[in-house]
């Protein structure tokens, strides 16, 4: 299998350090300039229409590893518009709940004191500011439905970061946020990089035209080594360690098969038309079993059902020294494919066209939709998919087979973020969830 | 090993032995003549599934006697002497000598010396290896209970083994019993046949509830207890991939021609929980509870394993112990239509078996017998020891969490659980801690 990472700033750091080395510095001066000149000029007045190559005005929601992976393909996506790099996009505003953070990445964008906001509430007043174009949401998952509800409040276009959901309430806030999008004719662009990437769109055209003949069964995988872990600090209280260390505490992230493997769901769910209509899934909490890593499982095994009789098997784990393989495989009656550019069977192929960098040209689509004032919405196939990964998730706690119906009639999970949160507030880890013990809240 | 035809061979050689049970009556080769001759049968192993093989074996054919019992531990071999004996089904075809009644460790060295023709092996599977090679190198055919390995050291002895049964002419018939149903074997025929077309993927199933936990020790040592407690042990049982769910990768490996070239998995042990029983047997052992953890076992209580077979196809297995849902059999695509691997397939061309349905458990050992009288010896050595063998990639893919070939698992690999014989000893237990999924591969 080749190499077929893909997510949102999985290679980096949770703190960022990662993905801040992968912009180089000559990009954050362009853009630094760029939004000084703007800071220069009339502030944000509001703006209604926008011409072609006009600047967009991007503020950030979440300034972690995944806040600055966006920014960094944000910024590099007018290129591919043909504009000079450095030119169309401006990053005015940052919100995140760290002080240090806003700070680190302020200066390096050259985003004013001003236009900093700090605080878990802070991301209201980045989405209340007049002029800006663009809301990147890059805080931790379970934050993204409610920061999308409020970016559409205020008038803004989103882009939000895949899972836009991990439970049924965000999923179904997130609908409502859309249909709300739709009337107010704005857009939302989820950055699920391989709905933009080229090779991804031509192999899945052809699949759905017949190339690999009807679709028998697939694979999806998300198996890699460990990430790092950002070490408790002396003083520092619950929520702020378990926020700066989000990917490992399943309130905030949705435990890895959401947090990530819902790249790969999507992609079937995405292939085949539709997601599964019943699920049965195994996990657990084998290797990583220390305090630092939370309460997240480190491995899931999950079967899909697809209509048609089409069953799925998805794999996904972070285990220390494994072996890496992320991807997805169809088999179909007249042959098989790796849903990226290659077909092998009656009618074998290889995608020779433009290279991939999904997360780029979904800016791009973003961008050119803001411009257009066409209100691209993704987000139904991504409340699909984020729904599909969440019931492989309850699925594997409880080793449960259920079908999708009854989990979306009974199941009450609600894991928004709650009302009131605090960063100095004591938040014990929950233990992981024991098959057998947990229960599905609404469906026991 | 790993050529493709393989189980089209296993079938075929199947195949004949039902052809043989006819033609056993007719040319009378060997020793055997007609089925009026005795088969003497010893018996290995005397828990729940000996008891049951010796029973399935006496049903099978007239001419089987029994003539001696073996286990680890004299009251069971007693036991099961005495249960045959009133069992008033088999009057005149028991024949056990006291001297004949065999206990310890070491009991298969004593029972391979015996006038026994045929030796069914129903003890924890780590001991089949050497037990196998003893029976083969004492002339002896064997009936043995799957799997029959839980590690690739163990395989390779079964498959020294069974050449060797080859060179003697001797039978080795596996208790992979749905290679025995006739229903499976008519749907195997018309898979290969290229009823459903090219194979492409596949699902087998084993996920059920939990298993017994033998609390009390009495007066056994800590190692008899624990392999009393057998299939709680990885190095005994080879964990449930490996000593249940080899049922249903046997039919995925009999579906490909063979077993799988690349393996990855994951997996875990999340609830399976003995923590009261076994502090309740570290009492009892040690006087205290202190330690009580390694008598919780050690086996996991999920793997779901991938295989890849030699032609790109690969198939899902799903096997565990726990709450939710249960989950068994087995499922084959082919590029034309899909078999539930039991008795129909579906799509451009269906079926359904129509025959009368005959229990596989039983009618492993009426092929056995009838394939000893007939001189052409059934021999699943390579067959079993190839699907034991698949289980064991799969659950050291998913202990290790790499990905692994047939070929490194075949030739290469180390591992080996179980103590050398001399080692075997009542006395202290073999435990290792519960594997990480990051564990070294051996």
């Amino acid at each position: 299998m080749t190499d077929n990472r893909n997510a949102w700033s999985h290679s980096v750091r949770p703190d960022g350090a990662g993905a801040r080395r992968g912009l180089t510095r000559r990009e954050f001066l362009k853009a630094g300039a760029a939004a000084a000149s703007a800071a220069l000029g009339a502030g944000l007045g509001a703006r209604t229409a926008h011409a072609a190559g006009e600047t967009i005005r991007v503020g950030l929601i979440g300034c972690g590893s995944t806040g600055v992976a966006a920014v960094r393909d944000c910024l590099r996506a007018p290129v591919l518009l043909g504009e000079r790099a450095g030119r169309g996009v401006e990053v005015v505003a940052l919100a995140d709940p760290f002080e240090d953070r806003l700070e680190a990445l302020g200066a390096e964008l050259g985003v004013g004191t001003s236009r900093r906001f700090a605080g878990l509430d802070g991301y209201r007043e980045l989405c209340a500011l007049d002029g800006l174009d663009l809301v990147i949401l890059a805080a931790p998952c379970a934050f993204r439905p409610v920061h999308l509800a409020s970016a559409i409040e205020a008038g803004k276009n989103v882009f939000v970061v895949p899972p836009i959901a991990i439970c049924p309430a965000g999923c179904k806030l997130v609908t409502e946020s859309s249909a709300k999008a739709r009337e107010k004719k704005l857009a939302i662009i989820v950055g699920s990089e391989r709905r933009y990437d080229p090779a991804t769109i031509e192999t899945l055209k052809r699949v759905a035209e017949g190339a690999i003949g009807r679709i028998i069964a697939g694979q999806c995988y998300w198996n890699q080594g460990g990430l790092y872990v950002r070490p408790r600090r002396i003083g520092e209280g619950d929520v702020e360690w378990q926020l700066r260390n989000w990917r490992y505490f399943r309130w905030l992230s949705g435990d890895i098969i959401v947090e990530r493997h819902v790249h790969n769901i999507d992609v079937i769910n995405w292939a085949i038309g539709s997601g599964p209509e019943r699920i049965h899934g195994l996990g657990g909490r084998q290797y990583r079993t220390a305090g630092e890593y939370g309460d997240v499982y480190d491995h899931f095994g999950v079967e899909f059902f697809y209509p048609n009789d089409v069953h799925v098997l998805s794999l996904c784990r972070q285990i220390d020294g494994s072996d890496e393989r992320i991807g997805e495989r169809l088999v179909g009656t007249k042959g098989t494919t790796d849903c990226r550019g290659r077909i092998e069977g009656e009618n074998a192929w290889v995608y020779g066209g433009p290279g991939g960098d999904g997360r780029v040209r979904a800016f791009a689509a973003a961008i050119d939709a803001i411009r257009k004032g066409e209100p691209v919405n993704d987000a139904a196939a991504a409340v699909e998919s984020a729904f599909t990964a969440v019931m492989a998730r309850e699925s594997a706690y409880t080793r449960l087979s259920f079908k999708r119906s009854w989990f979306a009639a009974k199941c009450t999970l609600n894991m928004l973020p709650p009302a009131g949160l605090a960063l100095g507030a004591v938040r014990r880890v929950e233990p992981a969830p024991v098959p057998g013990v947990y229960q599905i809240p609404g469906a026991a | 090993m790993g050529d493709v035809p393989q189980g089209k061979g296993s079938l075929s050689i199947a195949a004949a032995a039902g052809a043989g049970l006819a033609a056993a009556q007719a040319i009378a080769p060997r020793a055997w003549a007609a089925g009026s001759d005795i088969i003497k049968v010893g018996l290995l192993g005397c828990g729940g599934r000996g008891n049951g093989a010796l029973r399935d074996c006496l049903e099978a054919d007239p001419g089987v006697v029994v003539v001696a019992v073996a286990d680890l531990f004299e009251h069971k071999a007693r036991g099961t002497k005495s249960g045959i004996e009133n069992d008033g089904r088999f009057k005149g075809r028991v024949k056990i000598p006291d001297e004949n009644v065999f206990w310890g460790f070491d009991c298969h060295e004593k029972l391979v010396k015996c006038d026994a023709d045929l030796l069914l092996m129903a003890t924890p599977p780590a001991f089949r290896g050497r037990q196998m090679l003893a029976a083969v190198q004492a002339g002896k055919h064997i009936f043995t209970e799957k799997p029959i390995a839980t590690d690739p050291v163990g395989c390779r002895e079964v498959l020294r083994a069974s050449e060797i049964a080859a060179q003697k002419g001797l039978a080795i018939v596996a208790g992979t019993q749905r290679r025995h149903e006739p229903n499976r074997v008519e749907l195997m025929k018309r898979i290969h046949d290229g009823e459903i077309g090219e194979l492409v993927a596949g699902q087998c199933y084993w996920y059920g509830g939990g298993i017994w936990y033998r609390d009390n020790v009495g007066n056994m040592s800590e190692l008899e207890w624990q392999c009393e407690n057998w299939y709680h042990f990885t190095w005994l049982s080879g964990d449930q991939i490996c000593e249940q769910h080899i049922h249903n990768i046997d039919v995925m490996n009999w579906c490909f021609g063979g077993p799988p070239v690349k393996f990855t998995a994951v997996g875990g042990r999340g609830c399976r929980d003995y923590s009261a029983q076994a502090k309740h047997v570290c009492r009892q052992l040690n006087g205290t509870e202190e330690g009580w953890e390694r008598y919780n076992g050690d086996i996991w209580d999920h793997v779901l394993a991938e295989f890849e077979y030699p032609n790109g196809a690969r198939v899902q297995s799903f096997s565990g112990h726990g709450p939710g849902s249960g989950r068994g059999g087995e499922r084959v695509y082919g590029t034309k239509g899909t078999s539930d691997c039991w008795v129909s397939y579906w799509g451009e061309k269906s079926w359904k078996y129509q025959g009368r349905s005959v229990d596989g458990q039983k009618q492993e050992h009426v092929d056995l017998i009838a394939s000893i009288r007939a001189g052409k010896p059934l021999n699943e050595g390579r067959q079993v020891a190839e699907s034991t063998l698949t289980a064991i990639g799969g659950r050291i893919a998913a202990y290790t969490g790499r990905t692994i070939t047939w070929d490194w698992l075949l030739k290469e690999c180390k591992l080996s659980l179980v103590p050398p014989q001399e080692k075997l000893v009542p006395g202290p237990g073999f435990f290792h801690r519960i594997a990480t999924g990051a564990d070294e591969l051996v």
